[in-house]
């Protein structure tokens, strides 16, 4: 790769390998992220996808091989880990919102106790991406009187307020009424317009074909094939990921 | 069964035996502060990576927890001057000794109480950057806090019944005091019902308390 390349990569993810015990949950997994890139991980259920998302985090623990964030290897032992998660936001499946805080407390508490910002400054901070998520009428309210989508929306807005360079989504929408998914995936789509680089795993392919500029198909903790979304949903290389959007009931006719 | 009751025998008695009610609420409160302190960071250094911790405190809990209290006061009364020459007043060793009991018992429901809240709390904080303290005291905290009150109430109401077993090292609490009004009177029925009743309308509203503190938590769950 050219040297402006190489200063293009954010993550750099070389000869990845997890198990869990006797279980080989990624085996030799090489894949590039550049900046502003939107990257959509896709497989069945059990071929790594979260696995694979939580160690660009370090929220697991390879087993061997390197993850590089902006050119320094977070594998290491001695690697400064909360500093290395200041620059990467996490959204989750279940959202993981702080029950005992408010929406907008939820939002202000990484740049409160994180970064050691003045309350009125992180206050200020939250109430904008609140607007951002389409939830400043819900700021005072608890995660428990909030439907699925704001929720969600909401743990969008902590993860941005630590200003990240990479987001990460694991599944975000999975846990979510059907009628709740859009709001979620409109403010993602808004992110990667821009220019956020993100790196999600999801099931929903309408959301990868429209908004991904890279597909990658993971089986058994394979990357079995990358690509455009074009590319992979109307022209995959390998027959699994054709067996696997054909599972899906991928309609390429209807398209 | 002819038993003749004599209550007049309380006649300025009463104020003697509530003075020792007041010892009885001191001991219970200094007890109950100092294991709640003691127990938390038990429940949190037996949480800890670190095995020869987990070792050292899982051993802390279950001897206080495996011995009498009774044994345990005793043997701080009586046993720990001679080993190292420090001696405690009676009120002084009897603090200790409930302190040190409870704080194994505490630490076991503060355990529980952390290792109930979710793991995906714990992700979050660490995902926004938060450092293994940071995450404990800002999200798992304020939670397992909340959770862990109910049974921390009936901690306090056991608590507060058990004072009466450092009687036994005069300490002029409640029950020590109707000792020693029974020895004086030759009237230990009078004077015991009394004690049991005291002891009886102090403890049950914070028993029914506790109760619906229980209920609160079920509901709310």
């Amino acid at each position: 790769m050219s040297e402006h390349e190489a200063h293009d990569v954010l993550i750099e993810v070389r000869n990845l390998d997890k198990s869990f015990g006797d279980l080989q949950v990624l085996r030799g997994i090489d894949l590039n992220i550049r900046r502003g890139e939107v990257v959509v991980i896709i497989g069945p259920s059990g071929s790594g996808k979260s696995t694979l998302l939580r160690c660009l985090n370090r929220l697991e623990d390879p087993t061997s091989g390197s993850v590089k964030i902006d050119g320094v290897d977070i594998t290491t032992r001695n690697v400064n880990l909360p500093r290395v998660r200041r620059q990467v936001g996490m959204v989750f499946q279940h959202f993981n919102l702080f029950p005992h805080m408010t929406a907008l407390e939820n939002v202000m508490e990484g740049p409160r106790t994180v970064l050691h910002m003045s309350r009125s400054d992180a206050e200020c901070l939250a109430q904008g991406l609140l607007v951002k998520v389409g939830l400043a009428d819900k700021a005072n309210g608890k995660p428990a009187n909030l439907s699925g989508g704001q929720q969600q929306r909401v743990a969008i807005a902590r993860a941005l307020a630590m200003n990240p360079d990479a987001m990460l989504f694991d599944e975000v929408t999975s846990a979510l009424d059907p009628e709740l998914v859009g709001e979620v995936l409109n403010v993602m789509r808004k992110l990667a317009d821009e220019g956020m680089t993100m790196v999600v795993v999801t099931h929903e392919m309408s959301f990868a074909r429209r908004v991904a500029d890279r597909v990658v198909f993971l089986d058994q903790g394979l990357l079995v094939e990358e690509g455009p979304p074009d590319r992979i949903f109307h022209r995959a290389g390998h027959e699994r990921t054709r067996q696997f959007l054909d599972q899906l009931h991928w309609d390429i006719a209807s398209e | 069964m002819g038993y003749e009751w004599r209550f007049d025998v309380l006649e300025g008695n009463l104020e003697f035996l509530l003075g020792g009610l007041g010892l009885t609420i001191g001991l219970s409160v200094l007890s109950m502060i100092g294991s709640l302190i003691l127990g938390l960071l038990l429940g949190i250094a037996r949480l800890s990576p670190w095995r020869g911790m987990q070792f050292v405190t899982t051993i802390y809990s279950d001897f206080l927890r495996g011995t009498p209290l009774l044994v345990q006061l005793l043997w701080i009364y009586y046993s720990l001057p001679i080993l190292t020459g420090v001696v405690f007043s009676p009120i002084a060793s009897a603090a200790i000794a409930l302190t040190f009991n409870l704080s194994a018992f505490v630490s076991e429901i503060f355990r529980a109480g952390i290792q109930s809240i979710g793991r995906g709390q714990r992700e979050a904080a660490l995902a926004l950057g938060m450092t293994g303290w940071q995450t404990m005291t800002r999200v798992i905290l304020p939670q397992a806090v909340r959770r862990v009150i109910p049974p921390l109430g009936s901690v306090w109401v056991s608590l507060f019944k058990d004072t009466a077993l450092v009687s036994v090292i005069a300490v002029p609490e409640l029950m020590y005091r109707g000792k020693v009004l029974s020895i004086e009177t030759y009237r230990p029925v009078e004077i015991y019902t009394v004690v049991a009743l005291i002891y009886f309308f102090v403890t049950f509203p914070q028993a029914r308390a506790v109760d619906w503190l229980f209920e609160r938590a079920r509901v709310r769950s």
